[in-house]
């Protein structure tokens, strides 16, 4: 009965838990909060092209460099990851994306009476992969807490979350700024990951005084990632979401699609004086459906509240959550706050506590995969520069891809840089991924030999490698088939040589008559004619010799 | 016992419930006969080094305890109550809270927290998707749809 009790005697609940039991560093940052996120009909119509790099734009960059000598921005998020397990995280039901609505449901994720979650073993694994891919402590035990507030996307009226024991606290993340944004490493503090359902999904319609439910969501599992108020500016923010995006990829916990809201990000945000060791008024900022956004909002959310401190109305700012417009490309108000929120947290009386083993938490690390940070420490090792480093590593699929190619024993650089232009340019052009292209690693590390090696030049390369991307084949066949061979024997390039010379009177006067320039003319002429083969080299040197031979 | 009953109403929170149990067949075994059965267990199955006297009387020091407002309680409980309820259940309520009181002052510094009742945790389920067989029942109780949705009143804002 004592449990039943937690959840009516609200004003003595955090008495009731014990000081012992609420660990969090710094309460300031720590804050309670709604996991259902609000999908409007309209937001969903808005489709960002591409979310694989940050592209964000500074929009009125001077400007905002202005206030930030003035003030600072202190910045935490909150991101919600929905894992990619196969059931709910306390039912059976399916969890797929997609499905039509209200079909993935039964008594446990709809609340009925008498239905009990047993919670998915696999949540726990991600949970455990996630914590210590992000350098936490884990908790050997943790448990569920409930979690109450009444809303239609919400059957059971409570989420089951984990409040003053998460599975895993007090760790860290690396990340490197791209160099267009100012370059440099960054380390951001990790305040807790914790395990939780998701809710429903609500549509409101722009017209008709009704809203829509999908419970397809109800009981998803998330993993909340809690970050300490370490970021200042909203490109600092922008490459934490994405960081999160590439660990939960690398880790295979979760597809982190932004756009169908398997990666959420919400945003703290206040500003303060510079100088000043306290914080401002915190506001949160949902709706981030992009990194761009992220940043840009964060960008405008500083400017505005800059703006109300510069003009005496501070006190203007309150806590609130604002809602980011990506077509208007502002924040409004969503909801103001009027303290935090009474959740009613209780220990959570269907479920057992969580027992990890020493042992379970060491297969566990022993099994994680090497890690985007180890991966950039590890490529810039290499000698690459940073873009490259950014690029590859960004995806894992290109990094086991550029991996496979150098395995094969390619020059690290060439396979760099065919990556990163050609093969990238023609999978975003032909919006494929680089698992769908035709040319194998394999084929791509024979390409650069053959260049490397002078069988091919490297405009024959680039010719054929388009069609290896998009038929497949091999590299030796398709030289033999197409006689690609460069051509390498001085004779032959010297009887081409001669051949254009002497079909090019004219020019060759007015080469010999100072307009050297026409070298080129040449040299193209003679390159057409071999078909691309010829040596480039060995044709200009020998172009040079007949044109400048005194006969 | 009244007290239970209470709570009992309370935390079944009767706004949810568009299905009733009969509709349901137990199927499952994640079912139980009563959702707060495991509640009892937790009870039963404490460990708890200090005996503490469960007497209700109010006898011993309440004052730490703020009263309770039933007003605001039935309405975090989204349950309309009379005025002749509230007066009835607030003697109840008091009771239970004082109890609280008296858990409140024993001494447990020399204790480690119990984070939660020991009930042979462990209890994890593969990862392997079924269907819920007796789907439609479950949808033939929603009162309203809008084509495949579940439709509801207009909600914006969270609470």
């Amino acid at each position: 009965m004592s449990t039943t009790l937690f959840r009516t005697i609200q004003p003595n609940q955090f008495s009731l838990f014990g000081s012992t039991l609420l660990r969090w560093r710094r309460s300031s940052n720590f804050s309670v909060r709604c996991c259902g996120s609000q999908t409007t009909t309209t937001t969903q119509k808005i489709k960002q092209p591409s979310q694989s790099r940050i592209a964000p734009k500074n929009h009125g960059s001077n400007k905002l460099d202005e206030i930030l000598r003035d003030y600072e921005a202190v910045i935490g998020i909150e991101t919600h990851v929905q894992l990619s397990t196969l059931t709910k995280a306390f039912c059976n039901c399916p969890n797929s994306y997609g499905s039509h609505p209200n079909t993935s449901i039964c008594p446990v994720c709809m609340g009925l009476p008498g239905a009990l979650p047993v919670l998915n073993s696999k949540v726990v694994e991600f949970g455990v992969r996630l914590g210590l891919a992000l350098n936490c402590d884990l908790s050997l035990k943790s448990k569920f807490d409930r979690k109450q507030y009444f809303y239609p996307d919400l059957p059971k009226g409570y989420q089951i979350s984990q409040f003053d024991i998460p599975i895993a606290s007090g760790g860290f993340v690396d990340v490197d700024i791209p160099l267009e944004f100012g370059g440099g490493h960054r380390r951001f503090g990790i305040t807790r990951v914790h395990m939780e359902e998701d809710a429903g999904k609500l549509l409101h319609s722009d017209t008709g005084d009704y809203s829509q439910v999908d419970l397809n969501r109800a009981g998803v599992p998330l993993l909340e990632i809690v970050s300490e108020p370490d970021m200042r500016t909203g490109i600092e923010a922008a490459e934490y979401a994405s960081e999160m995006q590439r660990i939960v990829r690398y880790l295979g916990v979760s597809n982190g699609n932004m756009q169908e809201g398997s990666l959420r990000c919400d945003v703290n945000i206040s500003i303060r004086p510079i100088g000043q060791t306290e914080f401002g008024t915190k506001v949160e900022i949902k709706n981030l459906n992009a990194f761009s956004a992220v940043s840009r909002a964060i960008d405008f959310e500083i400017s505005r509240q800059a703006l109300l401190h510069n003009q005496g109305q501070a006190d203007q700012i309150v806590t609130e959550t604002r809602l980011w417009e990506e077509g208007a490309q502002k924040t409004v108000t969503m909801r103001k706050k009027e303290g935090l929120a009474d959740y009613r947290y209780f220990p959570e009386p269907d479920l057992p506590e969580v027992i990890l083993t020493q042992e379970y938490v060491d297969s566990i690390r022993a099994s994680l995969p090497e890690l985007p940070e180890a991966k950039r420490r590890r490529y810039e090792a290499m000698g690459l520069g940073m873009q490259d480093v950014l690029f590859l590593a960004n995806d894992v699929s290109v990094a086991e891809y550029f991996e496979a190619v150098i395995g094969k024993g390619a020059d690290v650089k060439s396979a760099a840089n065919w990556i990163m232009s050609d093969i990238a340019a023609y999978l975003k052009n032909e919006e494929l991924s680089i698992n769908d292209a035709k040319l194998t690693p394999q084929e791509l590390a024979e390409l650069i030999a053959a260049i490397k090696d002078g069988t091919i030049s490297g405009k024959i390369g680039k010719q054929i490698l388009f069609e290896l991307l998009a038929k497949g084949g091999t590299v030796q066949g398709m030289i033999k088939a197409k006689d690609l061979v460069q051509i390498t024997d001085p004779a032959e390039i010297e009887k081409m040589v001669l051949k254009v010379v002497s079909e090019n009177p004219k020019q060759l006067e007015q080469y010999r008559s100072g307009k050297t320039k026409l070298e080129g003319y040449f040299a193209g002429q003679v390159m057409k004619m071999s078909k691309g083969k010829a040596n480039p080299a060995l044709l200009n040197k020998i172009l040079q010799e007949k044109l400048n031979a005194k006969d | 016992m009244a007290t239970r009953a209470f709570l009992a109403v309370i935390s079944s929170s009767p706004n949810r419930c568009f299905i009733t149990p009969r509709m349901i067949k137990n199927q499952a075994s994640a079912f139980s006969s009563s959702s707060s059965s495991s509640a009892l267990q937790f009870q039963r199955h404490s460990r708890k080094p200090h005996r503490i006297s469960r007497s209700f009387s109010s006898e011993t020091n309440s004052s730490v305890l703020q009263p309770p407002d039933i007003s605001s309680l039935a309405k975090t409980a989204r349950i309309s109550l009379t005025p002749a309820e509230i007066e009835e259940y607030e003697p109840k309520i008091r009771q239970v809270i004082d109890w609280f009181g008296q858990l409140q002052q024993v001494d447990v510094n020399s204790v480690e927290p119990a984070i939660r009742a020991d009930m042979e945790g462990g209890n994890l389920r593969e990862d392997a998707p079924e269907t819920f067989e007796n789907r439609d029942s479950i949808r033939a109780s929603i009162p309203s749809f809008d084509e495949a949705y579940l439709k509801v009143p207009k909600v914006l804002n969270k609470e």
